[in-house]
């Protein structure tokens, strides 16, 4: 049951309906936890029991941390919980380095379960809360389903047990405003699923993943081009997925935290790190970042404590060198980023204003444009073909005529909606918000069509992989 | 230094130092990290500039930015985990 199709949309309506018309909370809360593991179970059987022993056991460690603040019981606590990690997301990455053996011919089918690195993440958010002194308590109940919560248990936002479990015990808020709210969250959603799908299907059958499949030499207008293309496959795809679960949650009155916040608009990379996967961004902040940074008192150690985040920031997508260099190369811009700023503070401004914010917002675009080859090449001499096509200027064109245009008309339309956006005051957030009603149902009419007819031709969602 | 005196250090601190605006202004109850005045990276300093107005080391892993987002949190953040250096 995926969360864009029609079975799916039924369901919500009914717990919505019991919701609604139960003046009982804790039965309201079975509910949700009973439609959530169902809707876990119809994605991924196997795993459910899985979930519920993870939460199960992390809410009763959780009460142990709280009883006895030890730091010692935080980290085995948190050690269990990489430890799971560990046995179904990085140990069958390991299998590579003992082709031959058939132990490790074993380890390699290990199936990862379904969002998994998210709601370990909400665990070990949760014990080190309570090592903290949290004042969140949550009861078993509710601690299950701030772990298994329909909406986030697939792909996040990843969320903390204080902002959840304070608007689980709360009534019942799903109001006609609170729908509209959220079903308009659900569409923007929707819409942008579609570009991500229409950017994999690509023009004539030539999509984004037959252009990464690509062998021999490349231009560098294929190697932009399909960065170009990924960059914004990836940002419909799992953006839009944001706002289609935090539509959901917020149809049943739920305010779950934003995850994107229009990234490829940023400045600075600083800026596109406070705007892109923000629920990961956090945590990384809170719970790697700050802690390690602290432990010394060293400028110098704050940057290596920035890298160090980053490059756990990649390995938290998966065991690859490729993206533990995606996360040190994110976190050597960000330490630039810093010392440039440094660099700079007193000295007199280069050129207007405007043109200013032109430069910078071209040179973070190409540099995370660019870091797209380490998040999707795959292999190390792939990545190498396409950086080098990238960077060294080489004439010629391999990918369609079709696809090129398709892939320029989507990032052209992109930004000129979010400039439009821009420049009319005062309207509610939202891509479509600013249109005139009729002009607004023919959009929403035409994402519909484009979302339940070509569902068909639909890949997975490309952050469920994770 | 009294409770209002070290607020007011505090706020100095901030106004020179991380946001280097003099003019700017922060009240006790400004929100400093969540409106984002303050990035996580200045907020080690702001961390370090606490410990040395309360003379209290504030151990990492039991603070948060949510815990340090104004003025009055960070010194009653400072109250509930410092421990006396």
């Amino acid at each position: 049951m995926s969360q864009v199709s029609i079975l799916y949309a039924a369901a919500v309506l009914v717990v919505w309906m019991t919701a609604r018309v139960s003046s009982s909370r804790p039965f309201r809360l079975w509910i949700y936890l009973a439609a959530s593991w169902i809707f876990y179970f119809s994605l991924d059987a196997r795993f459910l029991p899985l979930l519920v022993l993870s939460s199960v056991f992390n809410y009763h460690y959780g009460r142990r941390i709280r009883r006895r603040p030890r730091v010692a019981l935080l980290w085995a606590g948190a050690l269990v919980n990489v430890a799971l990690l560990g046995v179904f997301k990085y140990l069958p990455a390991f299998q590579a380095l003992f082709p031959d053996s058939p132990f490790w011919q074993h380890v390699r089918q290990i199936a990862l379960p379904l969002g998994l690195s998210f709601w370990t993440f909400q665990a070990l958010s949760y014990l080190f809360d309570q090592y903290r002194g949290d004042e969140t308590r949550p009861s078993l109940g509710e601690f299950c389903l701030y772990m298994g919560f329909a909406p986030t248990v697939m792909s996040g936002p990843i969320c903390r047990v204080g902002d959840l479990v304070p608007q689980f015990r709360a009534p019942f808020a799903g109001s006609w405003e609170s729908v509209r709210e959220g079903a308009q969250g659900v569409w923007v959603g929707v819409g942008m699923i579609t570009l991500a799908r229409m950017l994999a299907a690509g023009h004539g059958g030539f999509g984004v993943a037959d252009a990464f499949a690509l062998r021999g030499p490349l231009g560098t207008a294929d190697a932009w081009v399909m960065l170009l293309g990924y960059g914004f496959q990836i940002y419909f795809d799992f953006a839009g997925y944001s706002r289609l679960v935090i539509g959901v949650a917020r149809m049943f009155g739920f305010q779950l935290p934003e995850n994107f916040d229009r990234p490829y608009l940023s400045t600075s990379v600083t800026s596109f790190w406070q705007r892109w996967h923000m629920s990961l961004s956090f945590w990384i902040r809170d719970y790697v970042f700050l802690p390690l940074a602290m432990s010394r008192r060293e400028v110098w150690w704050r940057h290596v404590s920035l890298v160090i985040s980053m490059a756990v920031f990649g390995l938290w997508h998966s065991a690859s060198w490729l993206f533990l260099l995606w996360g040190v190369y994110q976190g050597l811009m960000l330490v630039g980023h810093r010392l440039w700023q440094q660099l700079r503070r007193g000295a007199a401004p280069i050129g207007p204003r405007w043109l200013r914010s032109a430069a910078s917002w071209l040179l973070t675009f190409l540099v995370i444009i660019l870091s797209w080859t380490l998040f999707r090449a795959e292999g190390a001499s792939h990545a190498a073909g396409i950086l080098t096509a990238a960077l060294i200027p080489a004439a010629g064109l391999q990918l369609p005529g079709g696809f090129v245009l398709l892939v320029l008309g989507l990032v052209a339309g992109y930004f000129a909606s979010q400039l439009a956006v821009s420049r009319i005051p005062q309207r509610a957030p939202g891509l479509l918000s600013w249109l005139p009603m009729p002009a607004r149902f023919a959009c929403y009419a035409a994402i519909f069509y484009l979302a339940v007819f070509r569902a068909a031709e639909a890949q997975g969602f490309i952050y469920a992989q994770f | 230094m009294d409770h209002s005196a070290s607020h007011a250090s505090m706020i100095e601190y901030l106004k020179t130092e991380i946001l280097r605006d003099p003019d700017a202004e922060i009240e006790p109850h400004t929100p400093l990290v969540s409106s984002g005045l303050i990035d996580s990276f200045s907020l080690i300093q702001v961390v370090q500039e606490l410990e040395k107005i309360t003379a209290l080391r504030i151990p990492a892993s039991k603070v948060a930015p949510r815990d340090l987002d104004t003025v009055s949190q960070m010194f009653a953040t400072a109250a509930r985990v410092g421990m006396p250096r």
